[in-house]
């Protein structure tokens, strides 16, 4: 098995189409999904890195392995869906904690999915009332706007400390997607890839991740330390 | 998807242990090579020696046969067994007492030593001591939240090191100095040596049983929420997707690529490599799940049995007979570092094939190419599932055992014509690709001869790329198929890449002249006097030149004219080709120019023959000249053109035969060439009546002679003008004309004396002025060129007079500049600038460039 340069992983409340997102990059298209078990994930090759990309699952049951997914990420991928606010609000309360596990310089993406399911920004603005008045369409006027999610990404920064300057913008950093049609994907996954190459690049120049520790020198000086002791 | 990957087997049926007892239950086993231990809920530990069997159908059976069992003295069951083979001692676990027996007699040792206060241990199976004779014990003690690490010898115990957890904890497993601990409500890894701890994820060990399970270095499987099976190394991170379990599983084990899990009624089997479920053995009351160096032993209480796993080449071919080959294929990769580099290469290319196979025959050719390609197959393999397209020379024969199920491709599409052209189309462009690499060494023809015989049958243009470059197909078998395509261009071809140019010849002069058909090529003829032109076979140009004549004289003699001029010049007769054109007089023609004028051979008979051929000609087309007039005239122009270039022709021959044929310009030119200028101009002027030719003559006939030679023929033409008298008006004006035009070709005062006096000056100004004007330039130059000869003249008389002007004191004291002795006689040399020499050191500084220069003499 390759072994992964680095990882990245998709975060969000169950039902916002994390899945179907990573499907729709990875297979080229979508189809239903069933609620994820525990986690899975993908490598992707991108120029010539192997990039790990973990979906996770968003039901309750689950949240405690987030942690664990999370620790030692280059990328993050927030989710939520732009037709429930609440999906948004989730983002912030319960796994922006799990996020404390990943690497210092870690990226965060927070992503609006199913557009395809709600009307035009614009249109949105303009008549949002006659639209929610008549119900005639079926596509409902979109609940979360993107600057809800600059917000966020903002008080991501603030939560994490970290300077506005030293990280990519908001603008970049906030996508809106619809893994039915397609629209935007590409662009999201893409936009991070190139982002984590540096990560990528920097790690190796540090050498290998001083977490992994087998200590083998300092044990027999222990073992003899006891035995005179 | 499933797949047999394990069968299970009894190993210790409940009569060997406890025969009608029912009481007893079985609390442990453990599994070192061949011995088989049990513990029971009545204190007693069993050994067994354990024989497997393997059954002609490939499947494994075991036989237990008890060597041995005793009691320990307790009244506690036997929790915990482990077998540590190099100290010879099995580490007993009851009664929160850890004992070590000896393996073999299960007698205790005889200086007692224990581990007290355990209510659970682990080996380190990565141990850090680096001693073999010492085994790493790590137990939770009976003390709250606290873990112990102990070195156990052969006859000795001794504590490493204690460590507090922040909870009670649960399960444990080690690996180096990591513990894997399953606290009250979360997973953890605690580095013992460091006191470093790290927290996986959150699991209430109170509801559910734990569990730690180590599965390779560094990383472990822990029984996670809703029934996973998670993965976690000792940094804390998940490299691997989780497996997803029942919600009840008791235990788990690992037996490469699998991970195995019991629950209450049955023993799932889920693939690491893909996550995926694979197998459920039923299997109730299970309470035990272990595996040991790759044996997995499962047990109830009454009984013992051992999941078998089934070769894996076994469940690859399984998978691919049911067509999963992509399962296949993670399955074979997956195997790579279970299994001996060179055998697992030559399983895995096999298996490459194999899929390569099932997705050919599902017509999925991109998918099967790039199987193929990795696979290194046999590219004949392939080839011989079309029928007929191996060469019946080849020596394949299909691998065995077969790599596909299908006997040839009519069986594969089931006679469906599309799929057939596809299968074919798809064998084209494989072929080719792979006619490009090293790969297919020593079958080559086999290769070819396929490719050939697919392009023949499919009518592709490609059939004739490929025989005219670089291949190997088998003369034989090609020649009978396109034969039978009725390709008989491309088979002149294959005749012809095997040097059979005859046979080639041969086929294409008949598609020619209609004996067989094949119109691959509208403009064969054409082609065959190209190839005859550059065939190096003399005797075949021979034998087809009357054929290529015959069709036509023009393009046929290329087979003479156009041949490579190297090749010409050591092989072909001219006199033998000139004699075999006689019969074809245009051919004749064209070839003589070839010879006279393209390779300018300087030989007298070519050139008169060819004079005489133009001449028959002109003389042939003359009567009839209103119908092809411009050919006529080409040919005209052509003599002339001869006549006038050449200097080798007979001109005594040419002139008799052209004697009262009226061509009085090619007669004019003939009498010139004999220097008769006089009747040629005569013949221009009287007969012709064509003055600018006349003149042209004498511009042309004096080309590269001296300026007399033409002045010459310029008079005589004069003279010629002059002569007919000034009645006839027409001469006088081209007398004028030629004076006027010619000026400087004429010597002014001898024309003066020639004309009429009657003719005025107006009429001949031009001629005048340009005399005059040529005459003054002519003194002019002159003059010049005598003031340049005398001032030329004084400057050296004026050196000389320098030179002479000064006296030379000649004294005893002079050196000579050479040779530096004195001078004895009164003769010197000089030179101009002054110094003296001897006159031998003189002469002999010209014979001997080397001596020092004094200078220039003048």
């Amino acid at each position: 098995m390759k072994k992964p340069d680095v990882k990245i992983v998709l975060l969000g409340d169950m039902n916002v189409g994390k899945t179907s997102l990573l499907h729709r990059y990875m297979e080229r298209r979508f189809q239903d999904t069933v609620s994820t078990v525990g986690g899975a994930f993908y490598l992707k090759q991108w120029r010539s890195y192997n990039i790990s990309i973990w979906d996770t699952a968003g039901r309750e049951q689950f949240h405690g392995l987030g942690s664990m997914y999370c620790r030692g990420a280059a990328a993050i991928i927030l989710t939520y869906d732009v037709n429930h606010l609440q999906s948004l609000l989730e983002l912030e309360d319960r796994f922006l904690g799990l996020t404390d596990t990943a690497s210092t310089d870690c990226l965060f993406a927070i992503v609006g999915n199913k557009v395809d399911l709600s009307e035009d920004q614009e249109k949105d603005e303009v008549s949002s009332e006659q639209a929610s008045s008549s119900c005639v369409s079926t596509k409902v006027p979109k609940q979360v706007k993107l600057e809800d999610a600059v917000a966020l990404y903002k008080k991501i920064l603030k939560y994490k400390m970290l300077d506005e300057k030293d990280v990519p913008a908001a603008e970049k950093m906030c996508f809106e997607t619809s893994a039915k049609t397609g629209y935007n994907v590409d662009h999201l996954f893409e936009t991070l890839f190139d982002m984590v190459v540096p990560v990528i690049l920097r790690q190796r120049a540090e050498g290998p991740p001083q977490t992994v520790d087998i200590s083998d020198y300092k044990q027999p000086k222990q073992a003899k330390s006891g035995c005179c002791a | 998807m499933s797949i047999k990957a394990f069968t299970l087997v009894s190993a210790v049926e409940r009569e060997l242990l406890m025969g009608d007892k029912d009481r007893i239950n079985i609390e442990c086993v453990e599994c070192c090579g061949k011995n088989l231990y049990v513990g029971t809920n009545d204190c007693f530990v069993y050994h067994f020696l354990l024989e497997e069997k393997s059954l002609p159908t490939g499947t494994a059976t075991f036989t237990a046969t008890k060597q041995l069992h005793r009691h320990l003295g307790f009244k506690k069951p036997v929790s915990e067994l482990r077998a540590a083979s190099a100290l010879n001692r099995l580490l007993v676990l009851c009664d929160n007492s850890i004992t070590l027996v000896n393996m073999k007699n299960l007698e205790p040792i005889p200086t007692g030593a224990r581990i007290k206060g355990a209510v659970t241990f682990a080996l380190n199976e990565n141990p850090v001591s680096g001693d073999p004779f010492c085994v790493e014990v790590c137990i939770i003690s009976v003390k709250r939240r606290t873990i112990q690490m102990f070195m156990v010898y052969e006859d000795r115990v001794q504590i490493v090191k204690e460590v507090s957890t922040p909870e009670q904890p649960f399960a444990v497993a080690v690996d180096g100095h990591f513990l894997c601990l399953a606290l009250t409500t979360q997973y953890i890894i605690l580095n013992y040596n460091t006191g470093l701890s790290q927290d996986l994820f959150p699991y209430c060990s109170e509801e559910k049983r734990p569990i730690v399970k180590r599965i390779g270095r560094q990383e472990f499987l822990l029984a996670g929420p809703g029934g996973l099976g998670m993965f976690a190394t000792v940094a804390g991170i998940s490299q691997r997707a989780p497996v997803h379990w029942s919600e009840n599983v008791i235990g788990a084990a690992i037996c490469f690529p699998y991970v195995i899990a019991l629950d209450d009624e049955f023993i799932t089997v889920h693939s690491m490599l893909d996550q995926q479920q694979k197998q459920t053995l039923p299997f109730k009351e299970g309470h035990i799940l272990q595996d040991f160096e790759g044996r997995v032993v499962v047990a109830t209480s009454k009984g013992v049995y051992i999941l078998v796993p089934l070769p894996l080449e076994k469940q690859i071919q399984d998978l691919l007979a049911s067509h999963r080959v992509e399962e296949a294929l993670v399955l074979a990769k997956g195997a790579r570092r279970n299994i001996p580099k060179e055998k697992f290469q030559v399983m895995y290319r096999r298996i490459l094939q194999q899929a390569g196979f099932i997705q050919f025959a599902q017509l999925q050719f991109l998918e099967a190419k790039e199987l193929f390609r990795s696979g290194q197959l046999d590219v004949r393999e392939l080839i011989s599932l079309y029928p007929f397209l191996l060469p019946t020379s080849s020596s394949f024969t299909r691998s065995h055992p077969p790599l596909h199920e299908y006997a040839d491709l009519n069986q594969l599409t089931q006679g469906d014509q599309e799929k057939m052209a596809q299968c074919k189309r798809f064998l084209m462009s494989y072929l080719n690709e792979v006619r490009g690499t090293d790969g297919p060494n020593g079958y080559k023809e086999d290769i070819d001869t396929a490719l050939l015989k697919l392009y023949a049958e499919t009518n592709q243009d490609s059939l004739l790329d490929l025989l005219v470059t670089e291949n190997f197909c088998l003369l034989t078998d090609s020649a009978a198929w396109l034969e039978k395509h009725k390709k008989y261009f491309a088979l002149g071809l294959l005749y012809h890449y095997n040097n059979q140019d005859a046979a080639a010849l041969q086929l294409w002069v008949n598609i020619v002249n209609g004996d067989i058909h094949d119109s691959t090529r509208s403009d064969l003829y054409e082609y065959v006097v190209d190839f005859l032109t550059y065939c190096l076979d003399q005797e075949l140009v021979w034998k087809y030149a009357d054929w290529v004549l015959q069709k036509s004289e023009e393009v046929g003699v290329q087979v003479f004219t156009k041949r490579p001029v190297d090749e010409q010049q050591n092989s072909f007769n001219t006199d033998d080709v000139i004699n075999c054109l006689k019969k074809y007089p245009k051919a004749l023609v064209s070839y003589l120019e070839h010879l006279v004028i393209d390779r300018r051979l300087q030989k007298e008979a070519y050139h008169t023959h060819l004079a005489l051929l133009y001449l028959e000609e002109v003389l042939q087309q003359r009567p009839s000249a209103n119908g092809k007039g411009a050919e006529a005239a080409t040919t005209q122009a052509k003599l002339r053109s001869l006549l006038q270039k050449s200097d080798l022709y007979r001109v005594h021959l040419l002139i008799d035969k052209i004697q009262g044929t009226g061509l009085h310009m090619e007669s004019a030119i003939l009498h010139g060439k004999l220097e008769e200028h006089d009747k040629a101009l005569h013949i221009l002027v009287h007969e012709l009546k064509d003055f600018s030719a006349a003149k042209d003559y004498c511009l042309w006939s004096s080309e590269g002679r001296d300026h007399p030679y033409r002045q010459r023929l310029f008079h005589m033409l004069l003279t010629i003008y002059l002569s007919a008298g000034p009645s006839d008006c027409e001469l006088v004006v081209a007398t004028v004309d030629l004076l006027n035009h010619h000026a400087t070709e004429f010597d002014a005062a001898q024309v003066l004396q020639l004309l009429p006096d009657t003719w005025s000056v107006q009429l001949l100004c031009p001629f005048l002025m340009g005399a005059m004007r040529h005459s003054i330039h002519t003194k002019r130059m002159t003059q010049v060129a005598l003031g340049l000869a005398k001032s030329e003249n004084v400057i050296y008389r004026c050196d000389k007079m320098k030179l002479k002007g000064n006296s030379v004191w000649l004294s005893d004291k002079k050196l000579c500049q050479m040779c530096q002795n004195p001078f004895c006689e009164p003769v010197f040399v000089r030179y101009p600038n002054g110094g003296l020499v001897h006159t031998h050191c003189a002469a002999s500084r010209h014979t001997n460039p080397n001596s020092p220069s004094p200078g220039n003499r003048t």
